[in-house]
């Protein structure tokens, strides 16, 4: 059982305080760690951030799930994490992605405008099938938009 | 200083630089401007798995990166390498130069019957030892007393393995919430206690108990479980006191505060905890004697059924006339009765006293007994209420027990069995102040109830919600067949208002107070008076 594939997913408040640069020296930080440690443990996923708010999605064996899973709990950078859905799954729908990032490029920002502005979107508002179904669209366009 | 130094500096036979600094039981480490190992010490080498020259000094603090050339007063940081954590000092030598000294917490100095293997936190031994060791020093610490909320719920529904992991999880949040010289000590069970070193202001202190308060109340998933729990966390100073025991004594007491305030928060001892504390004993001495000295009594309020507007049974209320403190309303003793388990007892008194009371009613009036989550946890309700109908001699089908909604919320299965069980004898049963818990609805698929009592808040309320509420629950009722009482009806408006919903009974000043036996003996005698004359 610690080894079927399993679904994770989750949002947080971001307790990142300072200005953007601070913001984005966090963000960055806490993608390093996670494409290294992700790499080792066979977790792929992705993590979103708008509105103050952190959005993730992370997949893999359970048991290393549930440590990367305990190990962000833990994190100082964030905080009132609401555990959204942690399910099996037969596959990965991040399978490329150590940890893909949404809220970076003018395209992704561009295209979150497009879901969120007018509808006064948060993240907090949102089942786990949705942000799971707006990371893994995010992340489509973005693998074509890199091919 | 200087003078010395510059003496030993010419003597011939003196140890080696080396030597010296070999010879310290702490790691020393020489370091580049930029962060490269240059050389490093025995207790270096000893303390982390590789140090080699020319390797960055991040590849054992990895937190250790850009910030090295800023160093240039002596800076002291928490570090941590592999799972160990270090107090840290970085001193510039010169342009060209930095030293790294560590050292690891005082707790490493434990041996291993000093540890608890589950969780390697300190056991209780080991924790007197250090808090004795700092009561020494002269410097302030505090005391944390920590209790998970929930805990054995989790225990006993998934199991000790599941249970002994949590417990692991928890010490590890605790230890990633304390610093370096911070001791986890688990003294059993759920219970840690954080030994907080070097507080200077109860501001710190706090800071870490609402941390814990945090960081262990998010969620935990374990084998696929998704596990909430909480924690309560009673804090204590060392301000002036002398002895370990009196600072574990006092974090507990504000342990024991922060769970009587809701749980899931923190409190820091305050000496009037120390008053309130032997006003609930003096209060726990009177409630254990009560019984004894038969300082309770019964009241009985009637209820009305709306089609006929008869008497169709009264309920039971308790009440304790103590000889000094007066009339002690039930709000004032009863949560203390619960606490101490007293109400176990209490409850078969109330039963047993009521019952014995309505055989000498006519037969078709039913008595309603209070039953409290507690009674159901005890194991022998159902022999209790056998019993008791037995020697007795009433019906059961004139006995009613009422439940509050929170007699489910633990254990939901063996209180269902107890409560199915209980309709087997032949006793109805029903949900009391329906409407003030979380999920009143979903407990009423779960048992099919006899009646639900509506709370008063719904009746006298005038918001449309409460209105809606009212009307809500009475047509479910209705639909579902089972009777509804509003409760707490006070004026002619609101009699009227319930008639026009679907509720069945009434129950309230409006229709009669709360009346001893004998009041009741003659409001019966007046009742029959009026049918006969009718
Ligand atoms: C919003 C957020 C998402 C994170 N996602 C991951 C992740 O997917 N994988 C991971 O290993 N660490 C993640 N982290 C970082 C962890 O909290 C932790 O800092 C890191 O795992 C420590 O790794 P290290 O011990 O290798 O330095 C995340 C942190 C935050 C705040």
């Amino acid at each position: 059982m610690p080894d079927a594939l399993y679904q994770l997913v989750y949002y947080s408040r971001n307790h990142i305080a300072g200005d953007q640069a601070a913001f984005t020296a966090n963000v960055e930080n806490i993608l390093a760690a996670s494409r290294r440690n992700n790499v080792r443990d066979g977790i792929t996923g992705a993590l979103l951030f708008n509105n103050g708010c952190f959005a993730q999605v992370l997949e893999g064996p359970l048991g290393v799930v549930e440590a990367a899973f305990e190990r962000i709990q833990q994190d100082e950078r964030h905080g009132e994490v609401s555990l959204l859905a942690l399910s099996p799954i037969e596959t990965r729908s991040f399978p490329n992605w150590a940890m893909g990032y949404v809220g970076s490029s003018a395209a992704q920002a561009a295209s979150f405008s497009a879901i969120g502005q007018g509808s006064g979107f948060d993240l907090s508002l949102l089942g786990s099938e949705e942000i799971h179904r707006i990371l893994r669209d995010l992340a489509v366009e973005e693998e074509s938009a890199a091919a | 200083m200087t003078g010395l130094a510059k003496n030993v500096w010419v003597s011939p036979d003196l140890p080696g630089f080396d030597a010296i600094l070999d010879s310290l039981p702490d790691p020393v480490l020489l370091l580049e401007a930029q962060g490269a190992i240059l050389w490093c010490n025995t207790a270096a080498n000893r303390a982390f798995e590789q140090v080699d020259p020319s390797l960055p000094v991040s590849a054992i603090f990895p937190r250790l990166t850009q910030s090295l050339p800023a160093v240039t007063a002596p800076v002291h940081l928490q570090l941590e390498s592999g799972h160990q954590k270090f107090e840290a000092t970085l001193t510039r030598l010169d342009a060209n130069f930095i030293i790294l000294t560590a050292r690891a917490p005082q707790s490493t100095s434990l041996t291993r019957d000093d540890v608890d293997e589950l969780t390697g936190a300190a056991k209780r031994n080991a924790l007197m030892r250090a808090i004795d060791g700092e009561l020494a020093g002269a410097r302030q610490f505090a005391v944390h007393c920590i209790d998970l909320d929930r805990f054995k719920v989790i225990n006993d529904t998934l199991g000790h393995g599941v249970g002994d992991l949590l417990l692991q999880k928890v010490a590890d949040r605790l230890k990633s919430a304390c610093r370096a010289g911070d001791m986890v000590a688990r003294l059993g069970g759920d219970e840690f206690v954080i030994l907080q070193r070097d507080v200077p202001s109860s501001e710190e202190a706090e800071r870490l108990s609402a941390r814990i308060v945090d960081l262990v109340g998010r969620t935990y998933v374990l084998s696929g479980h998704t596990i909430n729990i909480g924690a309560s966390v009673g804090v204590a100073l060392r301000e002036e006191r002398q002895q370990a025991r009196d600072l574990l004594r006092d974090a507990d007491l504000a342990l024991y505060e922060a769970k009587r305030a809701g749980k899931g928060r923190f409190r820091v001892f305050e000496p009037d905890m120390q008053v309130s504390l032997r006003e609930r004993r003096e209060l726990e001495i009177d409630l254990r004697r009560a019984l004894a000295l038969r300082q309770f009594r019964l009241n009985y309020q009637p209820f009305v059924e709306l089609e006929g507007n008869n008497i169709r049974g009264f309920e039971a209320l308790l009440r304790w006339q103590h000889p000094v403190r007066g009339n002690v309303p039930p709000l004032d003793f009863i949560p203390m009765a619960e606490e101490t388990g007293l109400i176990v007892k209490i409850g078969e008194w109330v039963l047993r006293t009521a019952c014995e009371a309505a055989v000498s009613w006519p037969e078709n009036l039913t008595i309603a007994v209070n039953v409290s989550p507690l009674q159901f946890k005890s194991d022998n309700l159902l022999d209790t209420v056998e019993a008791t109908l037995k020697e007795t001699g009433l019906a059961a089908n004139r006995l009613e027990l009422e439940i509050t909604e929170s007699a489910l919320l633990d254990d939901t299965e063996n209180v269902l069995a107890t409560l199915h069980a209980l309709r087997g004898l032949g006793v109805k049963i029903s949900m009391d102040d329906f409407g003030t818990g979380y999920s009143s609805l979903s407990y009423l698929q779960k048992f099919p109830f006899d009646k639900i009592k509506i709370d008063r808040s719904f009746v006298v309320g005038e918001s449309s919600d409460s209105q809606a509420i009212l009307k809500a629950v009475a047509g479910l009722g209705s639909s579902l067949g089972i009777a509804i009482t509003a409760e707490g009806v006070e004026t002619s408006d609101q009699l009227e208002h319930i008639r026009s919903q679907n509720c069945t009974h009434v129950q309230g000043y409006f229709t009669g107070r709360p009346m001893n036996d004998a009041a009741v003996a003659d409001l019966l005698q007046s009742q029959m008076r009026k049918n006969t004359n009718a």
